[in-house]
């Protein structure tokens, strides 16, 4: 019956995921390399920090229960600054591959644009973090048994769900709004960014308090998600037009000029 | 191989060798003839070989009727009572399933 | 065959991670793996199969520790969360509370049974009341009136649950601070409140033994044989070893079958037992007893049968599985029948077997023997002879010995497989009148406090194996008359019967090497190198196990025969593991062998100093005749099986309730069609959404 389980857990963390990937970006085989391309990016990341882990888990004394505790702080905190190094990495070598492409297409626009692209990357980021994320979990979801025997919390498995969606669909937005600010040159967007995340990565310091982990992320989400909504190009007026349903004229003024 | 490219008199005689072949105890030959040749047989229109190979497809799904209804029967005997038959059942079983009779 | 070496390894690496705390992993916030597990195993005859096994992925119940009979109820009826894994006290781990589960199985998912550190105060047997009840000599052939144990139940006590046939796992648990932690568990999470059902999470249990042959020995040697697959996959292995023999006299060994003008006095005694689970075979009373009499009696016989030899030989012989339908000596009377043994039954003059001897009240011996054979004169004239030696060897110590009544068969013994053969005199020496003495015969019980084989406290180990406790002073007064007793029947000097007597200081030695622990200064010195890593910490198992593993007592029982009756010769290692006293010597391994043993470290030095003993000591195949000859359902021979498998192992850990399973399920089906719906929503429109008409510098990137 455990199944159910792992079942619902794939679903919470990587439904959002699944549904963007299917009607936004496994269509156009561009952005399926992109978002291959970007999950790459994010794995390299992960192996430099893991490496570093494992080298200063070595050297460090392992008795010292407050020193493994400063070493697990350290490696949360590296790993973000070289996941955001690798994002603008990404972001460099996108730019560079992008006027390659331009050159090498006749017509005069680009065939993807760089806000697709920050978004593309960006759930590449995510896809590969949350699978890294959850996939343990999920392996021992299947059962027979339930997380609780040492006194845990029955819920790790759909509040470790939960977390994992969150951070897929945080990526997206830090991918949307980190590229958005190195185009414009904003460079206080990308410290809030890098700092957001860190922000995050540290609440799950608060598990297994898992309340205290999971809103504060959710509040982010949201400010974030917000914040990628207008870099993205959003608005107020283009949401209410299409909440009312008035875009029909809209979509056809709105094409002549392309 | 696409078919729509193949000259009429080729698909006879591919119909033909799958037909034939299927008598080598391979009915899925017989499967693959029925599958791929339906549409030529039934559904376009009438051509000077088509007849042929109508009858091609027909007996073709017939064996392969015949196979399916033998294969399920056998199949659900020997599952029934592989364990009854004992030394029988062991000396005819490729793999022995461990820790059941 | 198990792989029990390598799941150790794989304990001891988890329950280190438990101590260093420093493995978080997922499956270490779920599973507590239990260590110290023995499970119940699954064993075949000609015709049918004993013991338990279950289901190739583990069965898994919620834990129910029962309390009492009447609490069955709950685990059959009224329990609302079936199937249950049942926690047993010892106490009630009896054949009624068995069988009833046994037949409810489908609510039962396993039953762990909870050892308890002392012996409890009744008697326990798992075994049959009539031990080899089939294949000893008693059959509706030899004699109607004595087959089938009617005339004396030899083990009254038995429940016969070790030959029931059970459907799920039965594991053994140690009384540790696992089972404390299970019990914990139970109590926390699974325990009534005021008659209310327990709330989810459960606790829960998942045992893993599964089981690779089935039905009988006939089907699983045949699918032995018909392995087709590209990994070949063995499912049963024969049970069997090897025996243990030495004769006084050194006799040609190479040359197989009658010895012209030689007569032989066998002096037998067995050397296993078992329990209801697998690797937990004390056997103090029902193996050790007999055989650690049998070594000092030998060792007694050593100088005398250099210096004074008597007219016939005396042959040593310690069976192997002859708790199995008497494996060993089945085998041994085999080869002497078709001439490949040392020698032949002609050439035997009589047996004088040693039964269980670790319990006798008032100090009186029962000589046991056959009243079928007797009945012809020839032969109760040497039986008559044999007793009367025996009374004369008991005559100046504090030992009595009498015959019981003349019509009672003899107990369960490796004698009635000679007898099988042909009419031979002999006697079992036992303490017992007619039903065993032995309260524990064949259980786990059976074990060194209940030899009362006990130290003072505060004592070293090298000073426990040293002291001489009472039991070792009342066995060594049996050895003594077994020695002397042999030494006269053997047609030695009455006059020199008083200068035998056994050692006390080497039957308390052996009684702590076999019943404490086999790892000690002593055995050390006498086994060789190969062995020594192979000692424990732990009681001997006196389990015969399978043929391709050989079994601990064994080798124990041969080095220290080699030594107990051996002599200590000036040979290099070279030529001693050569079998040679010197480069040229050819002759000599077809009579002696040679063991290089470690020895002693002498003073001021590191290294142990080895030397050779050479001894008559040989092993010989204790593996059922039926497996020679391929006749797996044979009623005259021996047909037990083991079954092989994988995994056993325990773990606990808690279980959701469907509730929350289907609630996760549900958040999950809605989270993923939300989101479809919101996608697609929102992609169709995403050009009016992020169409930026405020910018449209921006729109060109």
């Amino acid at each position: 019956m455990t199944a159910a389980v792992f079942f619902g857990c794939t679903f919470i963390a990587f439904g959002p995921a699944i549904a963007l990937f299917l009607f936004t970006i496994a269509r156009e085989p561009l952005r399926v390399i992109f978002l291959i391309a970007g999950a790459f990016f994010w794995l390299v990341s992960l192996l430099l920090s893991s490496l570093v882990w494992f080298i200063s888990v070595q050297i460090s004394n392992k008795d010292s229960a407050v020193q493994q505790k400063g070493l697990l702080i350290f490696g949360v905190v590296l790993s973000v600054l070289l996941q955001e190094t690798f994002r603008f990495a990404y972001y460099k070598l996108l730019k560079k591959a992008n006027e390659g492409l331009l050159t090498l297409s006749q017509e005069e626009t680009m065939p993807i644009s760089i806000r697709q692209l920050a978004y593309v990357s960006g759930l590449g980021f995510g896809f590969m973090s949350g699978a890294f994320s959850v996939v343990n979990i999920l392996a021992d979801s299947v059962g027979p048994g339930t997380i609780g025997i040492h006194g845990d919390s029955q819920h790790y498995f759909l509040s470790s769900a939960f977390m994992t969606m969150a951070i897929i669909l945080l990526h997206m937005f830090w991918g949307v709004v980190f590229f958005d600010a190195c185009e414009k040159q904003q460079w206080w967007a990308v410290a809030a960014v890098v700092i957001s995340h860190l922000v995050v990565s540290c609440l799950t310091f608060q598990n297994p308090e898992y309340v205290a982990s999971l809103v504060p992320t959710y509040v982010i989400l949201f400010l974030m998600g917000i914040w990628a909504f207008y870099s993205a190009g959003g608005s107020l007026r283009n949401l209410k037009l299409c909440l009312t349903c008035k875009d029909k004229d809209f979509l056809l003024a709105n094409h002549r000029p392309r | 191989m696409n078919l729509e490219r193949v000259p009429n008199e080729e698909k006879l005689g591919l119909c033909r060798k799958y037909y034939l072949g299927g008598f080598a105890f391979l009915p899925f030959l017989w499967l693959v003839n029925v599958v791929w040749f339906f549409r030529e047989a039934f559904v376009k229109p009438a051509y000077t070989e088509q007849l042929q190979i109508k009858t091609y497809v027909k007996r073709s799904a017939l064996g392969l009727l015949l196979w399916v209804a033998v294969l399920t029967t056998w199949i659900t005997i020997y599952q029934h009572y592989r364990a009854q038959w004992g030394e029988v059942g062991d000396y005819i079983s490729f793999t022995i399933p461990l820790g059941i009779p | 065959m198990d792989l029990v070496s390598k799941k150790w390894i794989f304990n001891v690496l988890l329950s280190m991670c438990f101590i260093g705390a420093a493995c978080t992993s997922v499956e270490k916030k779920i599973y507590v793996h239990l260590n110290n597990t023995v499970p119940c195993v699954r064993l075949l005859n000609a015709t049918h199969q004993i013991g338990c096994q279950s289901s190739l992925s583990g069965d898994v119940g919620v834990l129910h520790v029962l309390e009492s009979e009447e609490n069955l109820d709950f685990v059959l009826r009224t329990g609302l969360h079936p199937p249950y894994m049942v926690i047993l006290e010892h106490r009630l781990f009896t054949r009624s509370i068995m069988m009833k589960l046994n037949n409810g199985s489908s609510r039962v998912a396993g039953v762990a049974v909870v050892a308890p550190d002392a012996n409890p105060a009744e008697g326990f047997s798992p075994h049959n009341t009539c031990p080899n009840e089939n294949t000893g000599v008693y059959s509706e052939t030899y004699d109607p009136a004595l087959a089938h144990c009617s005339t004396t139940v030899w083990n009254p006590l038995g429940n016969g649950l070790s030959y029931e046939e059970f459907d799920f796992p039965i594991f053994s648990l140690k009384d540790d601070n696992k089972t404390r932690f299970i019990r914990q568990c139970y109590f926390d999470h699974n325990r009534m409140v005021n008659g209310s059902s327990p709330q989810y999470p459960l606790c829960a249990m998942q045992l893993f033994s599964h089981m690779s042959a089935v039905t009988n020995t006939a089907t699983c040697m045949r699918r032995n044989d018909l392995n087709l697959g590209i990994t070949p996959e063995y499912v049963c292995d024969p049970l069997g070893d090897f025996n243990v023999w030495a004769t006084t006299r050194p006799l040609n060994n190479t040359a197989k079958g009658h010895k012209m003008s030689e007569s032989v006095v066998i002096a037998a005694t067995r050397l296993d037992s078992r329990s209801f689970f697998f690797n937990i075979a004390p056997g103090a009373q029902s193996a050790a007893s007999g055989f650690v009499t049998l070594l000092a009696a030998a060792h007694a016989l050593r100088n005398i049968t250099q210096e004074a030899p008597p007219n016939r030989t005396i042959l040593y012989a310690f069976f192997q599985g002859e708790t199995f339908d008497y494996i060993g000596s089945s085998r041994m009377v085999y080869d002497m029948e078709n001439g490949q043994f040392l020698v032949d039954l002609d050439n035997i003059h009589s047996v004088l077997e040693v039964g269980q001897v670790g319990m006798r009240a008032n100090s009186r011996l029962w000589l046991h023997s056959d009243p079928v054979s007797r009945r012809n004169g020839s032969i109760d004239e040497e039986v008559k002879t044999l007793v009367e030696n025996i009374r004369s060897a008991v005559m100046t110590l504090n030992v009595s010995a009498s015959e019981p009544n003349v019509s009672q068969p003899l107990p369960p013994s490796s004698f009635q497989r000679f007898l099988r053969s042909r009419p031979i005199p002999g006697v079992v020496i036992a303490d017992h009148e007619s039903s065993f003495s032995n309260r524990f015969y064949e259980s786990m019980y059976d074990n060194a406090e209940y030899m009362r084989v006990s130290y003072p406290q505060n004592m070293t180990q090298e000073e426990q194996l040293q002291f001489v406790t009472d039991t070792a002073k009342a066995l060594t007064e049996v050895a003594t008359v077994l020695a002397r007793a042999l030494y006269k029947q053997a047609g030695g000097d009455q006059s020199q019967l008083s200068g035998i007597n056994a050692d006390p200081q080497i039957v308390t030695q052996m009684l702590y090497s076999f019943l404490i622990q086999s790892n000690n200064s002593w055995l050390q010195q006498i086994v060789p190198s190969d062995l020594a890593g192979h000692l424990k910490n732990t009681a001997t198992n006196f389990y015969v196990g399978v043929m391709l593993q050989s079994s601990e007592p064994t080798h124990l029982v041969q080095h220290l025969l080699a030594n107990l009756t051996g002599n200590v010769v000036n040979v290099t290692q070279q030529d001693c593991q050569n079998q040679r006293m010197e480069e040229s010597d050819t002759v000599s391994k077809h009579t002696y062998t040679y063991t290089w043993v470690q020895g002693a470290v002498p003073p001021n030095a590191t290294e142990r100093e080895g030397y050779c003993v050479r001894s008559t000591v040989h092993l010989s195949k204790a593996v059922s005749p039926a497996f020679d000859l391929r006749e797996f359902t044979s009623t005259d021979y021996s047909t037990w099986t083991e079954s092989r498998w994988k995994t056993i192992k325990g773990r606990i850990f808690l279980v959701a309730s469907h509730e929350l399973e289907m609630v996760t399920l549900g958040v999950g089906v809605g989270v993923l069609l939300t989101s479809l719906l919101l996608t697609y929503v929102i992609s169709s429109k995403a050009d009016i959404l992020f169409s930026s008409q405020r910018e449209p510098t921006n729109a060109t990137y």
